[in-house]
């Protein structure tokens, strides 16, 4: 035994015992999202079970969401009536029935010893909906232009419903948008000349005419946007649901139709790479508790490329300072102190300080210098993207300015002699031997920011994340990218879906799915950036002195 | 004794350095002191360094010859405690003088240092790179001087072929020429080698060797070194140092044939460093 401890094993068994433990802690993470997350996209079967509840004999129609054991005891405690069952526990199952405008509830917990048959028929559709969620029920008519056709026809009639849909949004929120975008530009230009007395009776005619011009465009645009409207509400198709009645749904509302009961698992395979794209590239809906997440994927993406914007020149540029020319004493020593304890300020504080000193101060200063007309409505001087970046650059900067100070320190000094010895200057030195050698290594920094700030969502709260942006940071009006504007972000859609839904059964999904998309998004920016260093390192490999 | 080589020992009536005529004389320091701090390091140095011929220094570890030579590019001022006395004149003008740029002096004073450093880019970039500092980018030019400098360095023929790939590639002894190279490309007048063969092989240093020949025809050259067979190779003259002191200096065939004082004998003969 004594040789056993003297032999270094335990120390090795611990050791390993030790990343063993965080490696399947990672790895149980990633698979428990992944699992969870991806699990929503899979068309669930659908299952129709008789239920005895009460003495009263009901249908009920809906996938199986979860299912859990309870204590046969405790539930005859509270004076349900098991019947004959003699095991300890009962299992009980959540069931999602969907329909939620004719039920009290749309997801239901069912007791096993209250059904008396559970059922996979085939013929269960399930349609998405662009509201009320799903509707679980059996096709009976399908109804075009008010005449009755063969229900093979529905899917067609459904794509039809959703390319007229899509071009009416796009209409209205493309040139209807841009519209109303100008209108609010000309507004704005107007009130400006007015503020400097500049306004003459002829800008006033001219602002006039425009705005005519584009109030006629306008009235085009709407027309058309009525037209596919109408166009939209042609089709119905009639559907029977759990309790035996005619349901009437507008082919309109209906998103997607399909019935997993007939499905193959090929279809099904299909069907779930459908859904995660549309999870990905959709706009949420319903309170974000339905459709998908793309304006959080994108405004977590550019908001992070716009901190990393700011935040490399910045920290590399000081970085630069305190390596190469800040005098070695006391004072640098306490300065770099300072910086590295910065990245330890909970991130909530720089919140705080983001929106006291960004928003409030410099938004403000911003607003009064180049925007009074707009006043007292704010263009800067309210929470947006470009607050949020500069709040996560700062957060972020001791990262940077740490890994590029390491970075320059490995530098052999050999290598700045050699270039002080051909006839460069420190400057031209720093420039073409020391920083695109400590590239790499400012990489590294950049890398830990990214994968810092793409997780921080206490701050943004205060600096300009919102549950539902109307409108995307880039678009197609001029200047194309508007900084000043809210975003969404896929951390904080996470709390938003999670928390403060209206229907947090139906959204626990897509709380995994966000976060697994989450955890995709900032794998993705570390792949590039660290792809990025390695090539750097490649390029930049010194000499092994 | 060691044995000089016969082409300098033919050479009659070396002029001795202290005779040095101003057109024969490319650097001459006048009571030269170095101080790290409060150590001394360099106790009043004189000497003259001819024009078109290699000098060497020679000494023991630690006798200063390394900070003699950085003086004379003042490479010693990237050493914060570092502080000089005295003068170095090049061609009549004291390179400690205030209004000297010390990166166009380092441009007519090259360097070579004890390890080859070249930079992590491509062999053609290395020896450009001082071109470029001083905005040359003309690629007729650029092509041209590369083509040259690698001649004289003798590297162009193990690497005409491969001059966009890295420095790295190389071997230590090819590093070192095209460190070399990369010195001569911005044409110097005065060439320092800091023990430029002391981390290569005996081929690798019979190459460089033959180089420094080859270079005295065109440049002046100081070079360090403890081999002392080395710098009775190499050199016209030679110069022992100790503790900090300029003991003798004179041409290399006298100081290792007839050496004047005790010190330098016990040296060459090796009884001690």
């Amino acid at each position: 035994m004594k040789d056993w401890f003297k032999s270094g094993s335990p120390w090795i068994w611990m050791t390993a015992g030790a990343v063993s433990i965080s490696l399947i802690s990672v790895i149980g993470l990633l698979v428990m999202i992944a699992a969870r997350g991806l699990g929503f996209f899979w068309p669930a079967d659908v299952y129709e079970f008789d239920v005895t509840q009460e003495g009263k004999t009901q249908t009920i129609i809906g996938e199986i969401y979860d299912r859990e054991q309870v204590p046969a005891k405790r539930l005859r405690n509270m004076g349900i009536d098991l019947g004959d069952h003699q095991e300890e526990m009962v299992e009980r199952i959540l069931v999602k029935t969907g329909n939620r405008e004719f039920v009290e509830l749309d997801f239901r917990w069912l007791l096993q010893t209250d059904i008396d048959k559970t059922e996979k028929p085939a013929g269960i559709g399930v349609f998405e909906r662009s509201r009320n969620g799903n509707f679980y029920g059996y096709v009976e008519q399908v109804i075009q232009d008010g005449e009755i056709v063969d229900s093979q026809r529905l899917e067609e009639l459904i794509n039809r419903a959703v390319d007229i849909s899509e071009k009416a949004v796009d209409l209205q929120n493309g040139e209807i948008g841009s519209i109303n975008y100008r209108l609010e530009k000309m507004r704005l230009e107007q009130r400006a000349l007015e503020l400097e007395n500049k306004l003459t009776e002829e800008r006033i005619a001219e602002f006039d005419q425009e705005r005519e011009e584009l109030k006629a465009a306008y009235k085009e645009f709407e027309k058309e946007l009525f037209q596919l409207r109408r166009a939209l509400d042609r089709d119905e198709v009639v559907v029977r649901d759990m309790r035996g009645e005619m349901v009437t749904l507008r082919i309109a509302e209906v998103i997607d139709v399909h019935f997993p009961n007939d499905m193959s698992t090929l279809d099904k395979l299909g069907r779930f790479f459908i859904q995660l794209g549309k999870f990905v590239s959709d706009d949420p809906r319903e309170a974000n508790t339905e459709g998908g997440v793309f304006p959080a994927i994108f405004g977590t993406v550019f908001m992070v490329m716009l901190m990393a914007v700011i935040v490399t020149p910045f920290g590399v540029v000081a970085a630069i300072y305190l390596h190469e020319y800040a005098a070695k004493n006391t004072v640098t020593k306490v300065i770099r102190i300072a910086v590295i304890n910065l990245a330890g300020v909970p991130s909530i504080v720089y919140g705080v300080f983001g929106l006291g000193f960004f928003v409030y101060m410099l938004g403000g200063s911003i607003d009064e210098l180049f925007y009074p007309e707009a006043l007292p409505n704010p263009t800067f001087g309210t929470p947006g993207v470009i607050w949020s970046a500069l709040t996560l650059a700062i957060l972020t900067l001791p990262v940077v300015i740490v890994s590029t100070e390491e970075g320059m320190s490995r530098i052999p000094s050999s290598l700045r002699q050699g270039s002080l010895a051909l006839g460069a200057t420190k400057a031209e030195t720093l420039w073409r031997i020391i920083l695109p050698m400590a590239s790499p290594a400012i990489m590294t920094g950049l890398i830990l920011a990214v994968a810092r700030a793409a997780g921080e969502v206490a701050p943004l709260m205060l600096v300009g994340v919102v549950k539902m942006a109307p409108t995307l940071p880039i678009d197609g009006n001029f200047p194309f990218v508007h900084v000043d504007r809210k975003f969404m972000h896929l951390g904080f859609h996470i709390y938003d879906v999670g928390f403060q839904s209206p229907n947090v059964e139906a959204a626990r999904p897509l709380v995994y799915a966000t976060a697994f998309l989450l955890v995709t998004v900032i794998v993705a920016l570390n792949i590039t950036a660290i792809g990025i260093r390695n090539h750097l390192r490649e390029k930049y490999k010194s000499l092994e002195h | 004794m060691i044995s000089v080589s016969p082409d300098i020992a033919k050479i009659k009536n070396v002029v001795a350095p202290a005779d040095l005529t101003a057109e024969q004389t490319a650097l001459q320091m006048n009571d030269l002191s170095l101080f790290y701090g409060d150590k001394q390091a360099l106790y009043n140095i004189d000497m003259k360094i001819p024009k078109g011929k290699v000098t060497a220094f020679i000494g023991p570890s630690g006798c200063g010859k390394s900070t003699l030579l950085r003086c004379i590019n003042r490479m010693n001022d990237l050493v914060d405690i570092c502080r000089v006395e005295g003068e170095i004149l090049l061609e009549g003008k004291n390179i400690y003088d205030k209004d000297v740029d010390v990166a166009s002096l380092r441009q007519n004073v090259g360097m070579v240092f004890q390890r080859p450093n070249p930079f992590p880019k491509s062999i053609y970039e290395n020896v450009v790179y001082g071109l470029r500092i001083q905005g040359i980018n003309d690629k007729r030019r650029l092509d041209e001087v590369v083509e040259t400098s690698l001649r004289k360095a003798a590297l162009w023929d193990e690497v005409k072929d491969r001059l966009h790939d890295s420095a790295f590639g190389l071997s230590g002894g090819q590093q070192q020429r095209l460190v070399i190279a990369r010195a001569i490309a911005i044409e110097p007048k005065v060439l320092l080698l800091d023990e430029p063969t002391s981390a290569l092989d005996p081929i690798s240093t019979l190459t460089i060797e033959e180089l420094i020949n080859d270079l005295k025809e065109t440049y002046t050259v100081v070079i360090v070194t403890h081999n002392m067979q080395q710098a009775a190779r190499v050199s016209n003259y030679a110069a022992f140092m100790f503790m900090g002191e300029l003991v003798e200096y004179t041409d290399t065939n006298q100081l290792f044939t007839a050496p004047e004082k005790k010190k330098t004998e016990d040296y060459i003969t090796g009884r001690y460093g």
